[in-house]
């Protein structure tokens, strides 16, 4: 039996309640228990920081699209190379590394779980296999249903159970975890060279708006009792003046669930824009997080940009298009038959472009102006916003007002007037810190209950120490430090074994897919019904028995079953 | 400094032999090198039987042979700046990439990937070329930005794909689409070739053979005596706004 025992580390665990304590930890067997024996390895946290371990609830490390914006981006493989070293594989890369590479500097971060944001479900084998080799984190992937074709004609027809039994049924098929939304009816719009521009507008040859698309998913999902809620990348992406299309998204969304929020919408940063045009282009934080703050059932996350190069790739093929048309780069584009599509760019976000400056501050603002931490989470929507590597830096920015200010020197002298970034006093502590990359994702993603994102007795033992004193570090001045101390942790600890010391990765992790089975009544099954049936064998280019992704592609795996009302 | 490598006999001589280290830099200080064979690494010494005779001070002076079967010897010359190499039958894949200065010569044929992303100097093929020749990177805007690479039998497809700058002298034929998404440089192909130029921005090409399924998104805009060779001009490829010059002495639609 693998035991630890951890002393004198400095413990901030938001979920349990502890905020600074030093205190013991025990590790037994993967978890967390209340004590071990004396053979047990004991590690000396010397009052180091102590979080769970670190949970991306946004990410795009596997899959498809991030395998295409590899292959389209031989500069971005030159960019980052480390060569094979005791326990860890070559690695390549800098914002789509090889899996190796996203693993072992996540794990490095003292990140221990990844949610991959959009997982087509007919390309969901692509996704599985390199889950497999993103062997110390624990993964989830959330399944695209923003273009179905059934869904929509379900959602057309009025029938929340319909559309809820085939959510069901694919994130079954496909060993997903969640729903995720990407422009939801435009990405099927842009199939037909169109898109959709408001929640109101009509999905050609469907007859239905996207806000019916996100109110009928609401609902069939909580009929699922799925653990994570309904999660959204807005329609309008990237657009000024989309602002009103995030607000009108936030009016839809009921409150159906105490555990956690019922909708989460994500990479809010590219959804809070203001003006008419890029000329008049500014920031509107302050309207959507006044709707945040209003609404308990909404969290975001940030999507926070930073200065640099990096990658963008979404679902959202119309977006992309757009975006190819200001670069005039490379582009690629992609239809996903009966599902989706998705598209990628490379982007060079500069300090001297005034656009590229104010979304910088908008993203800090969405974080500061969330009255509640739980609402709005640390990312950037990887690697669309910055590679991850920048979380710390971002850690830095919302810790401390000097830097912000030191930042918001080198950047474009206009953007003063179109954000209110310079006039926000708040410096975020620790405890929220700990909020917004851990304890806030696992419970936006309802993995509270299997063990994620707390350290009390009973917990996954997936732990972060991070070589940081908080009582002798003045985050406010001290920025520098905090960025040096997140950047790497001394320990990361997954399922009881340290598998990170100082960045150098110690073991084959062996990870953890965590995916979704509702249990749906015989009558629901849509595998038995002759509607569904005749029209997936007549549109799609596979077979329905060819569709379901097999066990065996699973490697280490927890299946969440749950109870539902079909 | 003259210096031979006879490649030694092998026992299974289908196995690449990764040697980017076989640049004339390089044996300034000794013939110590090492080479990859898979993920081990050997000494130049165990696949080459290596002879050095003179010294140099410069790479200028450098000029390397090298003899036998190196049909399967991969990345020679790779980031090569000065000095010559002189290969004298077929030479493995991706010879002379990143070079950018000095002189390759192959007396046999090349594998894929000749002078990829070259920035300098110059290649001169004797055989034939496989694809890629004189290309960019999948995936990379910009190619070959410089130098020169004369190849005198047929090369593969893609030839000069990506090309940004330099020379690029095919004496036989090319394949599938030569040229494509040119960006500057020069293009030269004796013989015939198949959809030329696709996508092209800027740049010349001259095609003094007959270029099979021409694309008709090329504007045709008169004449031209090119050599003492009449040939037709056509600017394009306007499916992308490009303003790239392609010359061709004969050409056919696809039916």
């Amino acid at each position: 039996m693998n035991e630890i025992l951890i002393k004198n580390a400095c413990v901030i665990d938001p979920i349990s309640g502890i905020n600074g304590e030093i205190m013991d930890i025990a590790v037994s067997d993967g978890r967390i228990v209340e004590e071990v024996g004396s053979g047990a390895e004991v590690i000396d946290a010397e009052g180091f920081l102590t979080l769970p371990g670190g949970i991306d609830s946004h990410t795009h490390i596997c899959g498809t699209k991030v395998n295409f914006g590899r292959y389209m981006s031989p500069e971005d493989m030159r960019a980052g190379r480390t060569p094979r070293r005791g326990r860890m594989h070559s690695t390549s890369g800098y914002s789509v590394p090889t899996t190796y590479g996203n693993s072992y500097r996540y794990s490095g971060m003292g990140y221990t779980a990844l949610l991959e944001g959009a997982m087509a479900p007919l390309e969901a084998r692509h996704t599985h296999e390199e889950f497999a080799y993103t062997p110390l984190q624990d993964t989830m992937a959330n399944v695209l249903f923003d273009g179905n074709w059934a869904i929509m004609e379900a959602v057309r027809e009025k029938d929340t159970k319909r559309a809820a039994a085939i959510v069901g049924w694919t994130l079954a098929a496909v060993k997903g975890f969640g729903v995720k939304l990407t422009n939801p009816g435009g990405t099927e719009a842009w199939g037909w060279g169109k898109n959709v521009s408001s929640i109101t507008d009509v999905v050609p040859y469907f007859e239905v708006t996207p806000g019916e698309i996100i109110d009928t998913m609401i609902r069939a999902t909580e009929m699922l009792a799925l653990p994570h809620s309904v999660h959204i990348h807005c329609n309008n992406l990237g657009l000024p003046g989309n602002y009103r299309t995030t607000l009108d998204t936030f009016d839809l969304v009921p409150d159906l669930n105490r555990k956690r929020q019922t909708l989460y919408a994500t990479h809010v940063q590219f959804h809070a824009y203001g003006g008419t045009s890029w000329s008049d282009f500014c920031s509107k934080a302050e309207e959507i997080t006044r709707s945040v703050n209003e609404k308990p059932q909404i969290v975001i996350d940030m999507g926070q940009v930073m200065f640099g190069k990096t990658t963008t790739m979404t679902a959202d093929g119309p977006m992309e298009f757009n975006l190819y048309r200001l670069h005039h780069n490379k582009w690629s584009n992609h239809d996903v038959e009966l599902e989706t599509g998705s598209g990628i760019i490379p982007v060079l976000y500069r300090r001297k472009n005034l656009v590229n400056s104010i979304m910088w501050a908008i993203g800090l603002e969405l974080a500061l102006l969330t009255k509640n931490p739980w609402q709005c989470l640390l990312t950037t929507d990887n690697p669309n916003g910055a590679p991850f590597v920048r979380y710390p830096e971002i850690i830095g920015l919302l810790m401390s007002r000097k830097y912000r200010e030191a930042e918001f020197a080198t950047i474009h002298p206009d953007t003063e007037h179109r954000v209110s970034l310079p006039s926000i006093e708040r410096e975020l502590d620790w405890q929220e810190i700990a909020v917004m990359t851990r304890a806030g994702q696992a419970r936006a993603l309802g993995i509270v209950d299997i063990g994620k994102g707390r350290l009390a007795p009973g917990a996954e033992a997936d732990i972060a120490i991070y070589p940081l004193k908080i009582g002798e570090v003045d985050p406010g001045r001290e920025y520098e430090r905090v960025i040096e101390g997140f950047r790497q942790t001394e320990y990361t600890i997954k399922r009881g074994r340290i598998v990170s010391r100082r960045g150098e990765c110690l073991v084959w992790g062996n990870n953890t897919t965590i995916w979704v089975k509702p249990k749906i009544s015989e009558r629901y099954d849509m595998a038995q019904d002759p509607a569904f049936v005749e029209k997936f064998d007549r549109y799609y280019t596979v077979r329905m028995r060819n569709y379901p992704v097999q066990e065996e592609y699973l490697k280490r795996n927890l299946c969440i079953e749950t109870e539902t009302e079909l | 400094m003259r210096v031979t490598l006879q490649v030694k006999p092998r026992k299974k001589p289908f196995l690449p032999i990764e040697a980017e280290t076989i640049v004339p830099a390089h044996f300034l200080d000794g013939t110590d090198l090492v080479v990859w064979k898979g993920n081990r690494e050997l000494p130049l010494s165990d696949v080459f039987s290596v002879t050095v005779e003179g010294t140099a001070e410069t790479a200028d002076e450098v000029e390397i042979t090298m003899r036998g079967d190196t049909s399967r010897i991969k990345r020679v010359g790779e980031y090569m700046e000065a000095g010559r190499i002189v290969i004298e039958d077929d030479i493995g894949m991706h010879c002379g990439n990143f070079m950018s200065g000095g002189t390759i010569e192959i007396g046999g044929n090349a594998d894929g990937w000749l002078a990829r992303e070259m920035r300098g100097g110059s290649i001169i093929c004797r055989g034939n070329a496989g694809n890629y020749c004189a290309s960019g990177y999948r995936g990379e805007k910009r190619g070959m930005t410089g130098g020169t690479v004369e190849v005198f039998g047929n090369v593969g497809d893609f030839a000069a794909e990506t090309l940004a700058g330099g020379c690029v002298v095919i004496h036989g034929s090319a394949g599938d689409m030569a040229g494509t998404e040119m960006r500057g440089g020069t293009l030269r192909i004796e013989g015939d070739c198949t959809r030329v130029c696709g996508n092209m921005t800027a740049g010349t090409c001259y095609v003094f053979g007959t270029v099979h399924d021409m694309l008709p998104t090329f504007r045709r805009r008169g004449t031209a005596v090119h050599d003492g060779v009449t040939l037709t001009a056509f600017t394009g490829d306007i499916a992308n706004r490009g303003k790239g010059n392609l010359f061709v002495r004969d050409y056919k639609y696809m039916d």
